[in-house]
């Protein structure tokens, strides 16, 4: 057994770095890659890019690790509380004349009462039966959240005018301004709701109830009460990485689905249920995406497979990612 | 299940084909292509069933095998110009190889797992369809020669449909479909008891595959025009399965009545409210998971409305 384990870690290890690899084996196929200066300069502004649209995806990948976490149970509407984050923030923008940054004071407090609400009245009662009861409920949920925002926004992309200068660090490189403060935005809630559940009391007793819903119950935690808060708390987290990715990329109501699965695969690589690995998987499967567009020809829609085809091999190979805990 | 009873479906099935066979002569065109439609939906929703009902692996993108199915139509009619029937079996050809190859590795998954690999499968290869313009013409779609193709399409249609209702009343009064639903309940056990769970899955894929790339190809036919983001569209996948779980998935007969109850309901009010008829969908799907798992025929049966030998 543990010999399979070691191996399956190896086999992962030998995966993701083929996975890395074959973008640029497809860049020297097609004659993208040239090795010189300028295109290092380039290469190293797509990886910097990367990593601080990864420090987003990996703020609503948390949101959905810490669901799975407590309550075993898989959010498809995940991405769509992403997509409501950012319009909810469009209408803070344009129709309050909020700053956005300063719109999640509002949007996440309602982000958070929503998952609270969801949880209540359809979830809570599903908690603990079969698997894929919760996943019909959200999906359904999912599809009724696009539709209203489609009535209400149409279809047409919207995008928030923010900051769009640039910070140059030399000639050739540069990050674009909105993505700083995105991703510093991003790793200042991250880190907040990291330092929440390891010393604040409800966080210590939301990861109790993690590690065993029974023996949480037993010693007098409300279970039921810390499932509204993890609801919430993820939602809330989801509609934060809405926000910051409303500054930065054009969205409209079918874009969440394209989340949902991005969350999906990065929670899966990084170990469901784990904080920190959701963290890291989430810069990983930034960084890759970015190759893949770069010296991919139509790298921008393959982008959508390579989620797709990492979270598949992450869990033929090693189901249960870089640091979770082995399931039962 | 008796001899008899088999005898007596049959009968009934064959009347209903009768029926159906000679209706299209006495209906407008529209009614006929609402008829043909409804005939697509009960296609597609037994299909899901086949894997999703019995097997209880539930797919979440079985659109794949119907999105490939019309397009393998399209693009041998349109730049082949071969004649539509063959090229029905092209399509079913290649979503045989496409379940067999989604199907190994997808199918070790279990559950919930299994659901959004197949979701991934039918959105990834919605992209690449629409990426490869060279056979695809990409996004743009494939309009197809302009012919009346109304009377043909109902009849293979009629066909495809028949022979789907068999194959799945097959399924679901065989030996076969007794082990597929030993896997649904169990796997390890059912796999301890010396079933090849692995050949049966797979196979139970295959056989839920091969229809929907039919129903795809013959309502690309009608319709004459194809693009990725209307025959790849995920609620395609959702209809399938809301009608299969609405009739009562698991059995013959709930699906049927799911298909014809809910598109008939939705080609009602679609033209009059188009995203009511969507957020409607969506509460269903609560509604059905939430109140009703068993669906329509399960909710009969428990009110001893209806036997459970006539629905399994």
């Amino acid at each position: 057994m543990e010999k399979a384990e070691i191996r399956s870690r190896y086999f992962l290890g030998a995966f993701l770095a083929g996975a890395y690899a074959l973008p640029f084996a497809i860049g020297v196929w097609n004659e993208t890659v040239f090795f010189d200066a300028e295109w290092l300069a380039s290469l190293t502004t797509v990886i910097l890019n990367g990593l601080m649209q990864g420090g987003v995806y990996a703020m609503f990948a948390v949101g959905l690790t810490l669901i799975f976490g407590v309550m075993r149970i898989i959010n498809v509407a995940h991405g769509e509380t992403v997509m409501m984050g950012a319009y909810l923030t469009y209408t803070a923008f344009f129709y309050l004349g909020m700053d956005p940054l300063l719109a999640l004071f509002l949007t996440l407090p309602t982000a958070f009462a929503f998952g609270w609400v969801v949880q209540k009245l359809l979830l809570n009662a599903v908690v603990g039966g079969p698997e894929l009861t919760p996943l019909l409920i959200t999906f359904g949920l999912g599809l009724v959240m696009i539709q209203v925002v489609e009535w209400i926004f149409t279809t047409d992309f919207r995008t928030i005018p923010y900051n769009p200068d640039a910070i140059r660090l030399t000639q050739n490189i540069s990050v674009g301004m909105n993505k700083v403060i995105s991703f510093s935005m991003a790793a200042v809630i991250s880190i907040g709701v990291f330092l929440f559940l390891k010393f604040h009391r409800l966080g210590k007793a939301i990861r109790a109830t993690a590690q065993n819903r029974d023996v949480a119950l037993v010693c007098g935690i409300n279970i039921y009460g810390i499932f509204l808060i993890t609801s919430g708390l993820g939602a809330a987290l989801a509609a934060a990485g809405g926000a910051l990715i409303s500054i930065q990329f054009g969205f409209n109501p079918e874009t969440g689905i394209f989340y949902t699965l991005q969350a999906f695969a990065i929670i899966v690589l990084g170990g469901r249920g784990h904080y920190i690995g959701a963290l890291i998987g989430g810069l990983m499967l930034a960084v890759m995406e970015s190759l893949i567009s770069f010296m991919v020809p139509n790298g921008t829609a393959m982008v959508e497979i390579a989620a797709y085809g990492l979270m598949v091999f992450v869990l033929l190979i090693r189901p249960r990612g870089l640091l979770g805990a082995k399931e039962g | 299940m008796s001899r008899h009873e088999d005898v007596r479906n049959l009968i009934f099935l064959g009347v209903c084909a009768a029926v159906l066979f000679f209706l299209p002569v006495h209906l407008p065109l529209y009614l006929r292509s609402v008829a043909m439609f409804t005939m697509m939906y009960v296609v597609l929703s037994l299909s899901w069933n086949i894997i999703s009902g019995y097997t209880g692996y539930v797919s979440f993108g079985h659109v794949v095998f119907y999105g490939i199915g019309s397009y393998a139509v399209a693009i041998l009619v349109t730049d082949y110009s071969w004649h539509w029937v063959p090229t029905l079996f092209v399509g079913a050809a290649i979503a045989i190889l496409l379940a067999i190859a989604i199907g190994f590795p997808v199918l070790r998954l279990k559950g919930p797992y299994f659901a959004i690999a197949m979701l991934g499968a039918a959105e990834g290869t919605r992209v690449i369809v629409t990426v490869w313009d060279s056979l695809t013409h990409g996004g743009d779609g494939i309009s197809m020669p302009n012919v009346d193709s109304s009377f043909e399409t109902y009849y293979a249609m009629l066909i495809v449909m028949v022979i789907t209702i068999l194959v799945s009343y097959w399924v679901g009064h065989s030996r076969y479909g007794i082990r597929l639903n030993a896997i649904r309940e169990d796997e390890v056990a059912a796999s301890s008891l010396g079933i090849n769970t692995t050949y049966y899955k797979i196979s139970a894929l295959v056989l839920s595959a091969i229809f929907p790339a039919f129903a795809g190809g013959i309502q690309a036919y009608k319709t004459l025009y194809v693009d990725p983001d209307q025959d790849f569209f995920i609620q395609i996948t959702i209809a399938m399965k809301l009608m299969a779980m609405v009739g009562g998935k698991g059995t013959v007969i709930g699906p049927i009545i799911g298909a014809v109850i809910l598109y008939i309901v939705q080609e009602l009010t679609w033209i009059n409210f188009p995203t009511a008829h969507l957020i409607a969908y969506g509460l269903f799907i609560i509604a059905v998971a939430r109140f009703m798992p068993r669906g329509l025929m399960g909710f009969f049966i428990d009110r001893g409305w209806a036997r459970k030998g006539m629905v399994h």
